[in-house]
């Protein structure tokens, strides 16, 4: 244990030595990670939708009194795609080559259905195969429920007008016919002026009775078209940036980046100073040295990954966003990022000890780094395969270990499981580096 | 001289790299009070035998017996601290590796002794005779009994190689052992009560020193 502390202890020295390298080391993961959410984000952006006008459509549409303008109503509701008009043919052989993920034709008639209000007049949408035609789908079935939510107001706004006129009688009119409604109301009042009787007071019953129910009809019409409203509450979470998932990947990436590093940089190096031999008589032995680059990642993960929670947990401070600061569960990320950067710094041992030289053995670490990354933001219901090759690292042990000890209200289980994995894989991976060790002496 | 045992032993003791055999199997003792000079040309053995004796490689067959409570110093041919580190943190860390009682007091005392630079310069932009001189304070650390060198002369002026050649019988005065690599004659003869010639990685008959 001694050898170890010593080893670590010069090698922390030649750390503090070299803080470009740190740097350097800190900075790449985040820009690796800024450029992930960036391809995250144009995975978000508006795809590509052709409208397509048969009915040519006009200005203003008039339904059930109510005046729409098109335009604005379509640019109101297609917030999640880019509609642009085009020609039937261009608009189909746009979709044939993906230029357009899909298109909405709206077929001749459809306005003088929309007016009429008798028939629902159809709009035909057609997607490409596969890749993003499901999200599409979605978004236009969206589009068409939002249309469809600002018609219903007019539908039953116009239904209520006629329902009002049962009720109190006038003047209406209907597939533009005038005719005249004495109403339910002024029946009664002509009704109260007859003599009693019993026909006569069957019909007053029945009246009566029609008018309470017809009162009722508002809320009935309106509770038909919706039986589920949606009400959507004032934003109280976090933005995506400072969510807990968030947090996790960028601790985890952050730390898989220097620990990988570190570890394979320090293991070759020994080799490169030409002191294993020197080290290797009863100084240091080889599992020693494997430990002490294991014991060097592991404390620089718990260093640099708490400096990055307490920056996250300040940033949330200051966006006043209440619940979840790290301030109470650092002691648990302490140890979170202890395992996780032990483990991590045993796989970059077992590079270090295979690639034999300095440089060789960082260009390994990157290059290896990067898959094991993206293997754990495969989901595995996604990819099962890369689901279950990323079991075998410790990249996905290592986000949920970091989000158990974070944000879970009951963590104990979840951050027994996964340190259970990666000290599992920290020793094995650390017992292959003592093995390939022999390589270094060879 | 050969009533007891040998301070350091290599019986039988050989080695592969890979499909290459570096050093056939091979029998050396060193002894209390003498001083070994093995030659050969590059290539022959001479490193891989200093370095199985050194225990800085494991044996393929044989195995090398130490007496007990001997320590062993060794000089490779190539360079072996770290280059980052000045010439005193390589002395104070091997001191503390080495178990010595005040490491920071020994470190000290070889720094002045081979006039090493005291400063915080990483011993990478050290010259070469500096950083060999620095191979050389390391290897005293711990007050090893056997003392083994790997062409330790090439890199030094003349001054510096007669500090060295002191040093050497110094050690072999106080009742220790001196096993030395070199392609210097005069120094063969200045120097050797025993010579070993190594040739294709076998050790031929020892001779005295021409």
């Amino acid at each position: 244990m001694r050898s170890i502390l010593l080893v670590l202890g010069k090698d922390l020295r030649l750390l503090r030595r070299s803080p470009l390298l740190l740097g350097v080391l800190l900075a790449y993961p985040l820009v690796i990670a800024g450029l992930v959410g960036l391809v995250a984000g144009y995975a978000n952006a508006k795809p590509r939708v052709a409208l397509v006008d048969e009915d040519g459509l006009p200005p203003l549409v008039t339904v059930g009194g109510h005046t729409f303008p098109v335009a604005r109503t379509i640019d109101q509701v297609s917030r999640n795609v880019r509609l642009v008009r085009l020609s039937p043919e261009r608009a189909a052989r746009e979709l044939e080559t993906g230029k357009v993920v899909a298109t909405i034709t709206v077929p001749p008639g459809f306005v003088a259905r929309l007016e009429g209000m008798v028939q629902s007049p159809s709009l035909v949408l057609r997607t490409t195969r596969g890749g993003l035609a499901p999200r599409v789908t979605q978004q236009v079935q969206a589009l068409v429920y939002s249309l469809n939510r600002q018609l219903q107001r007019a539908y039953i706004e116009a239904n209520l007008r006629y329902v009002r006129l049962i009720l109190k009688g006038g003047d209406g009119t209907f597939l533009g016919r005038r005719f005249e409604v004495l109403g339910l109301e002024r029946t009664q009042r002509l009704l109260e002026e007859l003599p009693r009787g019993r026909r006569l007071d069957r019909i007053r019953e029945f009246v009566r009775t029609a008018r309470l129910a017809l009162a009722q009809t508002s809320g009935a019409l309106r509770a038909t078209a919706n039986p589920i409203e949606l009400e959507q509450a004032p934003d109280v979470g976090r933005t995506w940036a400072l969510s807990a998932q968030v947090q996790a990947y960028a601790l985890a990436l952050t730390i898989s980046f220097l620990a990988l590093l570190l570890s394979s940089g320090a293991l070759a190096a020994e080799r490169d100073e030409n002191v294993i031999g020197r080290l290797a008589r009863g100084l240091v032995t080889l599992g020693q040295l494997v430990w002490a680059k294991v014991a060097l990642a592991a404390t620089v993960a718990v260093a640099l990954g708490l400096a990055i929670a307490l920056a996250f947990g300040a940033i949330i401070e200051l966006g006043d966003v209440v619940g979840g600061e790290p301030w109470a569960r650092l002691p648990l990320v302490a140890v979170s990022l202890a395992l996780a950067g032990g483990a991590l710094g045993a796989l970059g041992a077992l590079l270090g000890a295979l690639a034999r030289e300095g440089r060789a053995a960082s260009l390994v670490a990157v290059l290896v780094v990067l898959p094991v990354v993206f293997l754990g933001l495969v989901p595995a219901e996604v990819a099962p395969l890369a689901g279950l090759v990323s079991d075998a690292l410790p990249f996905a042990h290592a986000v949920r270990l970091f989000g158990a000890a974070l944000y879970d209200a009951s963590p104990w289980a979840a951050m027994a499981r996964e340190s259970a994995w990666l000290l599992a894989l920290g020793g094995i991976f650390g017992l292959l580096a003592r093995i390939g060790m022999r390589r270094l002496t060879a | 001289m050969s009533v007891g045992h040998p301070l350091l032993a290599a019986r039988g003791a050989g080695r592969r790299f890979g499909a290459r055999t570096a050093l056939e199997p091979t029998d050396l003792e060193l002894w209390a009070g003498e001083i070994v000079a093995l030659v050969g040309a590059n290539g022959a053995g001479k490193s891989t035998l200093l370095g199985l004796l050194a225990g800085a490689l494991p044996p393929s067959f044989g195995a090398v017996v130490r007496a007990e409570g001997v320590r062993v110093g060794w000089v490779p041919q190539r360079s072996a601290h770290y280059g980052r580190l000045s010439a005193l943190e390589n002395l104070e860390l091997f001191a503390r590796l080495e178990r010595e009682p005040e490491p920071g007091d020994a470190a000290r005392r070889l720094l002045e002794r081979f006039e090493l630079p005291a400063e915080r310069r990483p011993t990478s932009g050290l010259s070469v005779g500096n950083r060999q001189r620095l191979d050389l304070a390391i290897a005293l650390l711990g007050r090893p009994r056997v003392l083994l060198l790997d062409e330790p002369t090439a890199s030094l002026d003349a001054a510096r190689r007669h500090d060295l050649w002191e040093t050497m019988a110094q050690v072999r005065d106080a009742g220790g052992a001196v096993c030395f690599a070199t392609q210097n004659a005069d120094e063969v003869e200045r120097l050797a009560d025993r010579v070993g010639v190594l040739r294709d990685g076998r050790l031929g008959a020892e001779t005295p020193p021409a």
